[in-house]
């Protein structure tokens, strides 16, 4: 009897040695630091010779009392709200015509897919330029229809949208690829039995490939959610959170206040609320959304 | 706070590290940001390589980190790890920041000799006033700069004014503005008469029109502001007054990058910006420019920007003795003479100018004496301790005067009680 | 009026002619199977016909009306895929109505004909399944249908049980044997197994490189080839084809030493026999055609014997205890009626009586034969 149970110990022992250095690698760049931010969210920042005291709930209290934490916060949903389906809707466009026989369609999939390989960087320098009052590009189009020239980034209506309009564009061609690799996937004789009854061409959407595309278009939607909690980098090169945190998203304030105002008690709040929205994101898609979605 | 970082045209440049061939007493790590154009990764290599042919004893290891803003969170975070530099060149509104971690070492303390002690009195008082605090010098400076007004002397001629002429008053500013905002059939704006860049850092511009205005934000020490003295709030009306009241220049948020390509371009007349886009102006623009000092009210001046060198504590003795030494290279007249000339920084020292290099330089190019002139005028920059959360109420309270979001007395009322909430715990 | 009519239909691909010049029409209630390899041009005709890809030229009519331009339900075609091309997220009875939703017929009505078709298919049970969940001989049953339920005058069937195992197949054969006849659909099969073709077809077309090989009722497929490839492809075991040549009564099987098998030239002329009509004698019998078996393939109830005639190879049929063993010298032979003669260069039928060739008494031992075959 000891010998069949001491060989199954040694398989269990063998399956975690096999998965030791993931499991390494994963604890001390992802879990230690998560557990850590949370504890350090419980004690003040440490100041020279100021050690760390524990105060409980307290930068919780000092956040909900922050208005550029509500601003940020709201901002973000807004963010997430409006990117997300508009880069969504766009990227399904962009897939069902390069998915279809046109001329070129190597081109316009290269066209269409270019956003995505520019560095976040440099697509906001390229934005910059798009809506740089007076000669910017897009105010020379108004112009040209009348219009008097917008202060995009300058004016608080106008600079989260602006920086909306960035992210879609970027992501919608990085979510193309998924979608078109997902039509892809679909049979062609399909549709041609929906051919054979003479079915429309947005019935065919709606009925078949739309459906058909559903789990892509979570796997779509929840990664566009989480990057939409991420975003960081085109506000720190288009506006710096402003004009007055009109576009200071969270990611961004938590960036601010551990690196500008080295307040890491504070800011290890700021992120265990991040961490937080992000864990329910990710739980939604586990466990509630999966079982209403057909997979084949 | 990286406010030079937007203009840097030249290609990127790479952090190179320059390698001691021999084996030495003392190697110094020294970290400095790159704000503006030019070959500036080989300058500051250059000046590491004859430092040590004059100093074989010490070893000098130039980082290049990036803007300001990556360069004092590189080097912080390093001091965390127990690994910080020995010289660093930062801002030297981080001084607070940087005394409150208890990271860096004054002056005072180590240059003790006669030789030492002048070395520190020979610097620009305007620009030794960031570089002190609590009696003790923090800072030497480096790389500094003013607030100056560009012109567009074709326009000028063009709207009737006097090209040789800079406004001298806000008054003027207002009534040449008002003359060189041109507009269209359909009443669409093609020339405006000035532009005071307000992203990122409004404050820096901001205080300038304080100044003017015979206010002083911050006390030397860095525990108060004073957002809510009237001079304050009325410049901060005045402010927003030149593009609502006056029309002179666009509404809502003018960006500081871009600021200098609208002059290039014609879009605007008059321009605030750093002297340090000297260099930037005289290259790109393909009409006659001038360069002046601040206009005044009560007064003229400008705050004093840019970075400074800080010495970083050491239990080594021998490492802060041979950055000591470094510092007093780096700062040396024709260092700072060189400096200057190749960046468009002002030199830090009266007897900079004196040196031939410079003295070839002016007679060339008038205009880069503007800045220096200017320095009698100049006071400190906003800063205090944690300063950047203290700067920021400003900056956000005006970025919401200028989109009118709110009015100007609400908006610094409340930027006033967020600073002194926060510097409260300050003031002992 | 026939239900299908095809003329002069034909599909090119730039150069290449998928079906060339093909007419053939298909009565009302008829069951047609189109047969051939791949590539003949068989499932490209059915597609032309479904409507999913236009004739390059030529015309189809279905009941009696000239259907260019239409698809599918609209020029009253049904289709059943060979993947079957069931939507994967519907439940079967969403696939089986998918057509009448487009068509917005009533939910009243939806529901009676599901029922109906339901029950016709025996899919009751499976109706609110996903595909997924069903095994293939259930799938097929679905698409079937999906085809059916619309009462499309006429149903067509690309290769609809070559994803099947072999007993469901000859189920589903029956099965979709009965259906179509109790329906009195018109029905054109495609399939490339002529097994399945002759089991179920009123008339089969046999189509190579697209154009019509032949097209006639099994029985006719079977007893008069009209080319050497109408015989190889049809019948059980492949049919033994033997080279003539000249010999002096007449043609003789080339390489042998047989007598002549009928008067005339034999050169340039190929025999075709079938496996079932060669019997196997013992070497002393009656029979002219000595041979030795150099191979037996044992099939349960018959056995393949393979001979070699002289330098030629050729196939019997016995009962499956009948075979000789390997070595054994036997002899051969065939009632003159069951060979098939084909000029070797066009590959056609040449009809010739084989009967009043000098032939000797050997061709009479039918009756040995029809002992081994009981």
């Amino acid at each position: 009897m000891a010998a069949p149970r001491a060989s199954r110990l040694n398989i269990h022992l063998q399956g975690w040695l096999l998965v030791l250095p993931a499991v390494v690698l994963l604890a001390t760049f992802t879990h230690v630091p998560a557990v850590e931010t949370v504890i350090d969210s419980f004690f003040s920042t440490p100041h020279g010779k100021r050690p760390a005291v524990y105060i409980g709930f307290d930068q919780y209290r000092t956040m909900l009392a922050d208005p550029v934490f509500w601003l940020a916060f709201r901002n973000n949903l807004l963010y997430a709200l409006i990117t997300v389906p508009l880069a969504i809707a766009l990227a399904l466009l962009m897939a069902l015509w390069v998915n279809g026989r046109i001329k070129g369609r190597a081109a316009l999939r290269l066209a269409f897919f270019t956003p995505t390989i520019l560095p976040m960087v440099a697509a906001a320098n390229i934005w910059l330029f798009f809506y740089t009052p007076d000669y910017g590009l897009l105010n020379q189009i108004i112009r040209l229809f009348g219009f008097e020239s917008v202060n995009w980034l300058g004016s608080p209506a106008t600079a989260l949208p602006a920086l909306m309009a960035v992210t879609v564009w970027k992501e919608a061609g990085f979510f193309m690829i998924f979608f078109l690799a997902a039509l892809q996937q679909v049979p062609p004789v399909l549709y041609e039995a929906a051919r054979m009854e003479n079915a429309s061409s947005w019935l065919v959407f709606r009925r078949i490939t739309w459906p058909l595309l559903m789990p892509t278009t979570l796997f779509v939607a929840v990664n566009a959610l989480i990057n939409a909690f991420r975003v960081v980098d085109q506000v720190i090169a288009m506006t710096g959170g402003g004009p007055n945190n009109a576009t200071a998203l969270l990611l961004f304030y938590i960036f601010q206040v551990a690196f500008s105002f080295w307040d890491s008690g504070y800011a290890a709040a700021l992120s265990v609320v991040l961490l937080s929205t992000l864990a329910i994101i990710a739980f939604l898609q586990f466990f509630l959304l999966d079982r209403k979605i057909h997979y084949r | 706070m990286n406010r030079f970082t937007r203009f840097l045209t030249g290609a990127a440049l790479a952090a190179t590290v320059l390698g001691g061939s021999h084996a030495s007493a003392t190697e110094l790590t020294f970290y400095y940001p790159i704000a503006v154009g030019g070959p500036i990764t080989k300058i500051v290599d250059g000046y590491a390589a004859e430092f040590t042919k004059a100093h074989p004893d010490i070893t000098v290891k130039p980082v290049y980190t990036g803007s300001y803003q990556d360069s004092i969170v590189k080097a912080m975070t390093a001091a965390k790890a127990g690994n910080a530099p020995d010289v660093a060149i930062l801002l030297s509104t981080d001084m607070f920041t940087l005394i409150d971690n208890e990271l860096i070492e004054p002056y005072d303390a180590i240059a003790t000799s006669d030789a030492d002690k002048a070395w520190i009195k020979a610097f620009y008082p305007a620009f030794m006033e960031n570089s002190q605090a609590g009696g003790h010098t923090w800072g030497i400076p480096f790389q500094r700069s003013t607030i100056v007004q560009y012109w567009n002397k074709d326009a000028f001629k063009a709207a009737g004014l006097d090209p040789e002429k800079p406004p001298k008053s806000w008054d003027e500013m207002v009534d040449f503005g008002k003359k060189l905002t041109k507009r269209d059939g359909s009443g669409a704006v093609t020339q405006w008469g000035l532009e005071i860049p307000s992203s990122g850092f409004p404050y820096w511009l901001f205080q300038a029109l304080t100044t003017q205005n015979g206010a002083i934000l911050a006390n030397q020490d860095g525990t108060k502001v004073a957002y809510t003295d009237p001079k304050v709030i009325e410049a901060a009306q005045f402010f927003a007054d030149l593009s609502g009241k006056y029309q002179v220049m666009p509404k809502g948020i003018i960006d500081w990058g871009t600021t200098p390509k609208d002059f290039f371009e014609g879009k605007t007349a008059m321009m605030w910006t750093t002297t340090g886009n000297l260099t930037n102006v005289r290259t790109n623009a393909k009409f006659a420019f001038g360069v002046a000092a601040m206009p005044a009210k009560a007064r003229g001046g400008s705050p004093t920007g840019g970075g400074n060198i800080y010495i970083f504590k050491n239990d080594d003795k021998a490492k802060l003795k041979a950055a000591l030494e470094f510092a007093r290279f780096l700062s040396a007249p024709e260092r700072a003479a060189d400096w200057g000339i190749a960046t468009g920084y002002v030199a830090t020292r009266p007897d900079a100018w004196d040196t031939d290099a410079m003295k070839k330089y002016t007679a060339e190019f008038p205009a880069a004496a503007v800045a220096r002139d200017q320095l009698k005028d100049a006071v400190a920059e906003l800063s205090t301790h944690d300063n950047q959360r203290v700067t920021k109420a400003l900056n956000d309270a005006l970025q919401a005067i200028l989109t009118g979001a709110k009015q100007a007395k609400p908006a610094l009322d409340d930027a006033q009680a967020e600073a002194t909430r926060i510097l409260t715990t300050y003031q002992h | 009026m026939s239900s299908v009519e095809v003329r002069s239909v034909t599909k090119a691909w730039g150069e290449t002619r998928a079906v060339d010049d093909v007419s053939f029409s298909v009565a009302k209630g008829e069951l047609v199977v189109l047969l051939g390899p791949s590539g003949c041009g068989k499932s490209t005709m059915l597609r032309m016909i479904a409507g999913l890809d236009e004739p390059t030229t030529g015309m189809i009519a279905i009941e009696g009306r000239d259907v260019a331009g239409l698809t599918g339900s609209a020029r009253g075609v049904a289709m059943v895929f060979q993947s079957y091309a069931l939507f994967p997220h519907l439940t079967v009875s969403d696939n089986i109505t998918f057509g009448l939703s487009v068509r917005g017929t009533s939910k009243q009505e939806m529901a009676e004909r599901l029922a109906r078709t339901a029950a016709l298919l025996d899919l009751d049970k499976l109706l609110r399944r996903k595909p997924a969940q069903l095994s293939g001989g259930q799938q097929q049953r679905v698409a079937l249908g999906r085809a059916l339920i619309a009462k499309a005058p006429v149903c067509l069937l690309d290769e609809p049980l070559s994803n099947l195992d072999a007993q469901l197949r000859q189920e589903l054969r029956r099965e979709i044997r009965a259906l179509q006849q109790r329906l009195g659909i018109t029905m054109i099969y495609v399939t490339h197994d002529q097994t399945e073709a002759m089991s179920m077809a009123d008339r089969v077309i046999l189509m190579r490189g697209g154009r019509i090989e032949q097209n006639g009722r099994p029985a006719e497929l079977y007893e008069r080839p009209a080319t050497l490839f109408a015989a190889r492809f049809i019948g059980g075991a492949p049919m033994n084809f033997l080279d003539l040549d000249d010999a002096p009564l007449g043609a003789v099987i080339a390489g042998s030493t047989g007598p002549a098998l009928f008067a005339g030239p034999g050169r340039g002329r190929v025999l075709g026999l079938r496996p079932e009509d060669v019997a196997v004698d013992s070497a002393n019998g009656r029979a002219a055609f000595h041979a030795t078996v150099t191979a037996v393939e044992y099939l349960g109830g018959e056995a393949l014997v393979s001979c070699s005639l002289g330098d030629r190879a050729i196939q019997a049929r016995t009962r499956g205890d009948g075979a000789p063993p390997i070595g054994t010298a036997v002899g051969l032979s065939w009632d003159a009626a069951a060979s098939h003669v084909f000029d070797a260069a066009s590959g056609e039928r040449l009809t010739i009586d084989t009967g009043t060739a000098a032939t000797s008494p050997q061709l009479h031992t039918v009756t040995n034969q029809g002992q081994i075959r009981a």
